[in-house]
């Protein structure tokens, strides 16, 4: 990766002297409503603090789903059974240094969603 | 053509966010802690709460850690993973107690009521907080902590003697270093006060018996005691008195409290037959009212008079005489009968008519009523045969009755038993199977379809029901492309021909399709129905 990827300075505000990392943030959940407001709090801080921010991306969500019968038996009309899990992927990419995302992530989380991140240069 | 990542996956640093773990005593009061969950080299300096350098040696480090005795994982060194080699060569156990814990740490465990001994059980703890990551904390109203759940018993080992080592290595985890160090904590409404009253009562005394050491033939001693007839019946409630005290006894040794009054109950019992018998003894010297005169008059006319005396011989001879001289003397004035047979045996006509040896009357008589009664009986019978028919009863015995393989198949009754032809049940499957193939084979290309998430050859499995679904749906669909639905009452004739026809053609196809999934099922009905035959009740009836 090129290190010299630096986020567009405004004038007037000091330069970073952190290390600016690629960060991607991806978020996954079973539940879509806690996921995308957590996906806008993110991006809401990232944008506060007017970081280079790529994001939401949505990943194609993943259904695993359980067909059976309903009858413990093989009698009767075959009715089916359909169970199905589903989880929701966000994918949201950033500029900035390490301090700064473990502010971002500080904030309250909710319920269910899983946070990870990776850090490259 | 190669499109630059935005991120490469193996240089750089995952983290993952955990909760917080609590025992690591660098948390700074945050609910959760980024964990490294890679292996690759890629250091990020500033991520992690305590700056150090590799994500892994954050567990490895904290001596306190509940994951410090844990065995390491076997990583293979190939992808460089950072902390692993070193910590392989350095042992599996690592030192789990760190001295005495800091007072407040010490001041907080005890005041949650755990003891005092040196463990930190502020690991097990975890702060509840309001918004946490993956896990809330609800009130339950109705959880009575303080009080042990009714399916469990707790009793007080504070003054169980565990055995002290020799070695005072505080190192060494051994469980009797944490008990001996234990403090008599009270756990309240956990024991039963029953038990716990009688765990601390080291009193005995109340389970001694009074009377000992019961003589062997007390029943004797005591009907030589009372003397008199009229006293069989107290002996006797004597007797299963004292069997009941001396049984008592036994049982009661080690019983809770409450079995204690019924054991007076019986001591005291015990003391009415010795008051009794000494009451009786006292009143033989007492003066004999009328009454008593009266009582006596009376118990010997209605129920001491004849045998009484003859029982009481026969009573007392029975007891000293053996059986058989029991049986010579009550057969002694009977007539005996002289089974020796002299010479060969005599028919009684030959005795009566015959002249040549001397006889004794009374065979004479024997011989002649033998005779006689003979007669008697034939007559009878001749004479019954006549009148009477004969009844002849069979008697119906398990060996006699006779069962034919053609009859009975078992002897259960048709209730609980089903029985069923026995056949090959593999036949239907396979008959769906080589349907099945011979349906792909016929099918269309000579590519084998590798469907679904295994990319297993759908067509060919026997239990694929896609294709057949698909068939189904197909076919409306087309139906209903065909079929133009014309308003009701402007339909020709013919069309309404066709209209019907379609629905019984429909409805016939329906008929199959169910006629074939009873066949695919049949096996599992039979299953079922065995499994009900044996296990279920008979009133389940299975198709």
């Amino acid at each position: 990766m090129a290190l010299a990827v630096m986020k567009p300075v405004k004038p007037g505000l000091e330069e970073p002297h952190d290390q600016i990392h690629c960060i991607r943030i991806t978020l996954s959940s079973k539940n879509v409503k806690n996921l995308e407001k957590v996906c806008f709090v993110l991006i809401q801080g990232a944008k506060d603090k007017s970081l280079r921010v790529k994001g939401p991306v949505r990943i194609p969500t993943k259904v695993l789903g359980i067909t059976t019968r309903k009858s413990p038996s093989g009698e009767g009309t075959n009715t089916w059974d359909r169970f199905e899990l589903r989880i929701h992927k966000r994918v949201i990419d950033l500029f900035t240094s390490a301090d700064v995302v473990k502010q971002i992530t500080s904030i309250t989380i909710e319920l269910g969603v899983e946070v990870e991140v990776t850090i490259a240069d | 053509m190669g499109k630059k990542k935005f991120i490469d996956k193996k240089k750089s640093a995952t983290f993952q966010l955990f909760a917080r773990d609590s025992s690591d005593p660098n948390s700074d009061g945050t609910d959760r802690v980024f964990v490294r969950v890679d292996n690759n080299s890629y250091s990020v300096g500033s991520f992690l709460p305590d700056s150090k350098i590799s994500g892994n040696s954050h567990f490895d480090d904290d001596p306190n850690s509940i994951f410090a005795d844990a065995p390491d994982d076997m990583e293979d060194g190939d992808n460089g993973s950072f902390g692993n080699s070193a910590n392989f060569g350095g042992g599996f156990f690592s030192e789990t107690s760190s001295g005495p814990l800091p007072e407040d740490v010490r001041r907080e465990i005890v005041e949650l009521g755990f003891p005092d001994d040196g463990y930190n059980y502020l690991l097990h703890m975890r702060e509840i907080k309001s918004a946490v990551n993956g896990s809330g904390f609800f009130q339950n109203p109705k959880a009575k902590l303080d009080q042990l759940p009714h399916d469990v018993k707790a009793y007080d080992a504070s003054r169980v003697k565990v055995s002290e080592l020799k070695s005072e290595d505080r190192n060494d985890k051994s469980i009797y270093n944490v008990v001996s160090k234990s403090v008599g904590v009270r756990v309240q409404k956990a024991v039963d006060p029953e038990v716990a009253a009688l765990l601390d009562d080291s009193d005995l005394s109340r389970f001694g018996s009074d009377v000992e050491d019961l003589e062997e033939d007390f029943v004797v001693r005591a009907n030589l005691h009372e003397g008199g007839e009229d006293l069989d019946a107290d002996d006797l409630v004597e007797g299963s008195e004292v069997i009941n005290e001396g049984i008592g006894g036994y049982v009661n040794y080690g019983l809770v409290r409450e079995n204690v009054a019924d054991r007076s109950g019986v001591e005291k019992a015990i003391n009415a037959p010795a008051e009794a018998r000494g009451d009786f003894g006292d009143e033989m010297q007492r003066v004999r009212r009328p009454l008593d005169e009266q009582f006596d008059l009376l118990e010997r006319q209605e129920y001491g008079t004849d045998d009484e005396d003859d029982e009481y011989d026969g009573y007392i001879a029975k007891e000293d005489e053996f059986l058989a001289d029991k049986l010579k003397h009550v057969l002694n004035d009977r007539a005996v009968d002289n089974l020796e047979l002299d010479d060969k045996y005599e028919v009684p006509a030959d005795l009566l008519h015959d002249n040549d040896r001397p006889k004794n009357k009374e065979l004479l008589d024997s011989a002649a009523d033998v005779i006689r009664l003979c007669r008697e009986y034939g007559k009878k019978y001749e004479n019954e045969d006549e009148d009477k028919e004969v009844i002849i009863e069979e008697e119906s015995s398990d060996e006699s009755e006779k069962w034919d393989c053609e009859t009975i198949v078992s002897t259960y009754s048709n209730l609980d038993n089903h029985p069923a032809k026995i056949g090959a049940p593999e036949t239907a499957r396979k008959k769906m199977l080589a349907k099945a193939v011979v349906g792909a084979l016929n099918a269309s290309s000579h590519v084998i379809a590798l469907g679904g998430k295994e990319k297993l050859p759908v067509d060919f499995l026997p239990h694929s029901r896609k294709p057949a679904t698909e068939k189904v749906k197909a076919m409306p669909s087309l139906q209903m492309e065909q079929q133009k639905r014309k308003q009701h009452g402007q339909e020709s004739k013919e069309e309404k021909k066709e209209r019907k026809a379609a629905v019984k053609e429909e409805r016939r196809e329906a008929r199959r399709m169910k006629k074939e999934m009873k066949e695919l099922y049949r096996c599992e009905a039979q299953r079922a129905q065995k499994n009900a035959a044996v296990a279920g009740p008979s009133s389940i009836h299975l198709a």
